[in-house]
């Protein structure tokens, strides 16, 4: 058998070193354990898991007084963090309702870890505008409804930057860079970025392509006024406490520290950019489907929709919630863009297949 | 024993301890610090203290930490301690001697993430194949008490060594059966050792991170997990003052162990 | 002594410890003790392992699942044959980790021996105080320990104001994420599990030999290298071993004070395991890097005895 890389004496040593000044003589071993249980549901529990910093905390606190149901949310900072989660840390039998961007849906549907909605039990469903009602993505809304929908861009501070000309270069081109910048920690979103950058489809299934947009991004990566990656919520506060000027964000995080400091401004790149839509959607082993069904209910609730939108700052898909919506949010284009805007930018797809060369592309940009 | 000691070596050692100490009360001064964001100093606050307080997954986070190590310590310090007995006390053949110091070794030279990776997978078998094991305070327990078994087996065997075969021979001289023997002999005398192991265990479960990161589940995180999320979104007073809490506690825990000692040695 | 008794064991009677009594029975008993310890380390420890092994030989499928055949694509990936044609990538990884991982240890010792010869010159009285000032860092938690120096290091602290002052760099930028914040890191994480092994064996150093040796003229250097450091083997032993482990697995001080500009193995292995749910892949990188720590540790043995033997 292999000798143990430590002799006797050694490991004597190791343990009076570490014990060190432990020289306990009389202290009584600890006593017996304490609830080391099993996780345990409670009927009145319920688990949300979604993007941080994307619910009004009144929100949750509401339903638990109509209800009685406490609610708990957990956050997570990319797409693939949730998925990981779900798939093998258990999360599809832990939490009850997952808000999942629209390109990972089909993805979850096939994988069987995310359970078909009870319209029944939704009636508020009808308040969905059109455009969301019958998505692409999840074909009559059987296995999600809308959460928010927005874009993503670039946050960046006006007092360090001035005027920002509204494009990706100031990202991938290295004369553009206004200062220290932050790219995003969303392995299909930073892609889509770089990918609109070079003029192709963000849901490019070609090696070469997705290649190309790889080695962009490592050059970004490699540039000096790089600082590294971060989720969007994390972007957006590296920008406003001034650690970076520019970052690669989500314009509802964007606009709501903007609307806190008005140094702050966002744009959307004129190469065009990403549009998606987040949905709630119930895990496969929900451990209270009875209370996720009809939490988003209460979410698709037009006064309780306009509420969430005005506190996050991102675009409701609520038809009927519109109208409650702040009226500077609803003439803000940051928020709501205009129809010829609205034209140049384009809806992640699940690329099936191809996920995995993505996959190994940007473990090698990250890795190098 | 030469007292003086050349300058450079005084000097190094006070650049050393200032490596140390200097961030922790850095966060310190912060913490106080009425400004949301950098050094600037406006005023004294315990504001965030406060805020601090009032947050409910803050103190979730604190009593899962506390259990955790202190159910993991619990059971750990008992199956290490019968490991070490087992394992020391009886002659085994030579192969079975060194698989067992092989396995208890292996937590020591194993590096935490690959443990920690490694338990993700096997708990993922087993949840296959059972039902339980969902990610959650039960496998963060059954993780911290696996690598803490390893550690009191080795504190308590070195200990059993020290103690050595005259004692036990004596014993049976006089007749003593097993069980006399355990109780009124051999664990008074390994109580120190015993004890000893028991810290360690209860410390190197507070100080880690890593195996308690990959094995968590939604409704067990823990305090450095807590921290760990909030940091990685952007650096906040309330975490500045969460991390002096926690550097305080851990000043006390162990200023009040060393009372302890040499209280009981006196 | 144990021998002896193996042999006794085989003929069935013996005296074990001054009880006379079968094998068999001492076998049961010893068993009773070990069996329920045991079983847990095979089921939590040996298991697992194991199961990573296996793992590593495993293939992965579009969506994250792990696909069970057999294939050694894991590793030839991590040798650097990856979808974008061969790159070192990979490799450079580990080869980073090792090195940061050595200058690490050899950086915390440089610091330890000062520190433990620093504390063993305390008097007597004191010196519990001067040990707690070094076990309260060792106990507190890693990432509180790593935040500290972000907060250290980010754009507004005094140091990063007066490393753009001399010019180091430019003003306004935070001293992290960057290689040296990773360095002064690890070594502030690392250095009192350094200290500890160390000191125990300072605190029994033999003087005389250091004063005799003083009385033949030797230099401050040929003192220290063949009068103490032999003397202090067992304890260096130990904090090798203790800074130098961890050392290479780090994941959470390169993930906050390196962030993705510095990645070492620690980081890879989590990133498998995490986001890109690449478990097969995961297991085949932590393999390496448990051939390679052990690989590690047998060279610094090796050195550390031949070293003391001279």
């Amino acid at each position: 058998m292999r000798r143990a890389p430590i002799g006797p004496t050694s490991a004597a040593l190791l343990l009076a070193a570490l014990t060190g000044c432990f020289r306990s003589d009389t202290a009584p071993p600890a006593s017996a354990p304490a609830g080391a249980g099993a996780k345990s549901v409670s009927a009145g529990q319920l688990n949300v898991y979604m993007w941080s910093e994307y619910i009004d905390p009144e929100i949750p606190r509401d339903f638990e007084a109509r209800t009685g149901v406490r609610v708990r949310v957990d956050v997570y900072e990319s797409t693939e963090e949730m998925i990981a989660k779900l798939q093998h840390a258990g999360g599809a039998g832990q939490y009850d309702v997952v808000v999942v961007s629209d390109h990972a849906i089909p993805g979850l549907v096939k994988l069987g870890l995310i359970r078909p909605l009870d319209h029944a039990k939704i009636p508020n469903r009808v308040h969905v505008a059109e455009r969301f009602a019958d998505p692409a993505y999840d074909r009559g809304n059987r296995h999600s409804l809308p959460y928010q929908w927005g874009t993503l861009g670039l946050m960046y501070r006006t007092d360090r930057v001035g005027d920002l000309k509204p494009g990706w270069a100031a990202v991938f081109d290295a004369s553009a860079q206004p200062g220290p910048f932050v790219l995003i920690d969303s392995m299909r979103d930073m892609f889509a970025a770089a990918l609109k950058f070079q003029g192709r489809s963000l849901n490019t299934r070609d090696p070469e392509e997705i290649k190309a947009a790889g080695e962009l991004i490592l050059a970004a990566k490699k540039s000096p006024r790089a600082i590294g990656f971060e989720g969007g919520v994390g972007g957006k506060n590296k920008v406003a406490s001034g650690d970076a000027v520019l970052a690669i964000v989500y314009n509802g995080d964007a606009l709501r520290a903007a609307a806190e400091d008005d140094r702050l401004a966002y744009v959307i790149p004129e190469e065009g950019t990403l549009i998606w839509v987040d949905a709630m959607t119930i895990p496969a082993g929900a451990p209270n489907p009875e209370a996720a069904h009809a939490f988003i209910d209460y979410i698709l609730d037009p006064r309780v929709g306009a509420r969430l939108s005005n506190f996050n700052q991102y675009a409701t898909p609520n038809a009927a919630a519109l109208e409650h919506v702040n009226p500077q949010d609803r003439a803000n284009p940051a928020i709501y863009p205009p129809e010829e805007v609205l034209a140049k930018m384009e809806s992640m797809e699940d690329v099936g297949e191809a996920t995995r060369i993505y996959d190994e592309v940007w473990t090698a940009v990250k890795s190098r | 024993m030469s007292a003086r000691l050349p300058r450079w070596v005084t000097l190094s050692a006070a650049a050393a301890l200032a490596l140390l100490y200097v961030p922790m009360l850095a966060v310190a001064v912060v913490s106080v610090n009425a400004s949301r964001h950098g050094f600037a100093w406006r005023g004294f606050t315990l504001a965030w203290y406060a805020r601090l307080l009032g947050d409910r997954s803050v103190l979730e986070a604190a009593w899962n930490t506390v259990v955790l190590a202190a159910a993991s310590t619990a059971v750990a310090t008992v199956l290490g301690t019968a490991l070490a007995l087992g394992m020391s006390r009886y002659p085994w053949p030579r192969w079975l001697r060194g698989a067992l110091d092989f396995t208890v070794y292996l937590p020591v030279v194993t590096p935490d993430i690959i443990f920690a990776a490694a338990l993700v997978i096997a708990f993922s078998v087993l949840r296959a194949a059972s039902g339980f094991f969902q990610m959650g305070m039960t496998t963060m327990i059954i993780a911290h008490i696996t690598f803490q078994i390893a550690f009191v087996a080795l504190v308590v065997q070195s200990r059993l060594a020290t103690i050595g075969r005259a004692v036990e021979e004596a014993a049976r001289d006089l007749y003593a059966d097993t069980r006399t023997l355990l109780r009124r002999v051999l664990l008074p005398l390994l109580m120190p050792g015993i004890a000893a192991g028991a810290m360690l265990a209860f410390t190197l479960s507070l100080d880690d991170f890593v195996i308690s990161f990959f094995t968590a589940g939604p409704e067990s995180t823990t305090l450095p997990i807590l921290i760990y999320a909030s940091v990685r979104r952007g650096v906040t007073p309330e975490i500045h003052a969460l991390s002096t809490l926690i550097f305080l506690a851990t000043v006390l825990l162990v200023l009040g162990l060393e009372r302890l000692t040499t209280l009981a040695k006196e | 002594m144990v021998a002896r008794h193996e042999k006794a064991v085989r003929r069935g009677l013996l005296i074990w410890y001054g009880q006379l009594t079968t094998s068999r029975r001492l076998a049961l008993r010893g068993a009773a003790l070990a069996a329920v310890p045991g079983a847990w380390l095979l089921v939590f420890l040996i298991m697992p392992l194991t199961a990573m092994v296996a793992v590593a030989f495993a293939g992965r499928g579009s969506y994250g699942e792990v696909v069970w055949t057999l294939s050694t694509g894991n590793f030839r990936r991590l040798a650097g044959f990856g979808v974008l044609g061969w790159s070192a990538d990979y490799l450079l990884i580990l080869g980073r980790s090792c090195w940061v991982a050595l200058v690490t240890t050899v950086l915390s010792l440089l610091l330890a021996y000062p520190l433990a010869f620093f504390i063993a010159a305390r008097p007597r009285r004191t010196r519990y105080l001067w040990l707690a000032a070094v076990i309260i860092p060792f106990c507190t938690n890693l990432v509180v320990r790593t935040y500290a120096w972000m907060l250290l290091l980010s754009s507004q602290s005094p140091l990063a104001r007066l490393a753009a002052a001399v010019g180091l760099t430019d003003p306004g930028s935070a001293l992290y994420p960057s290689r040296a914040a990773v360095y002064v890191g690890m070594v502030g994480s690392f250095l009192p599990f350094a200290v500890l092994p160390l000191y125990t064996s300072v605190e029994r150093l033999d003087w005389s030999v250091v004063e005799a040796a003083q009385d033949l003229y030797a230099s401050r250097l040929r003192v220290f290298l063949q009068a103490i450091l032999p003397q202090t083997l067992p304890g260096l032993t130990v904090a090798l071993i203790l800074t130098f482990i961890p050392a290479m697995g780090a994941f959470v001080v390169p993930d906050l004070l390196g962030g993705a500009r510095y990645m070492l193995v620690g980081n890879l292995i989590q990133q498998q395991f995490g986001s890109s749910r690449d478990w097969p892949f995961g297991a085949a990188v932590s393999l390496g890097l448990m051939l390679l720590t052990l690989a590690g540790l047998f060279i610094l043995r090796r050195r550390g005895t031949a070293g003391g033997a001279a």
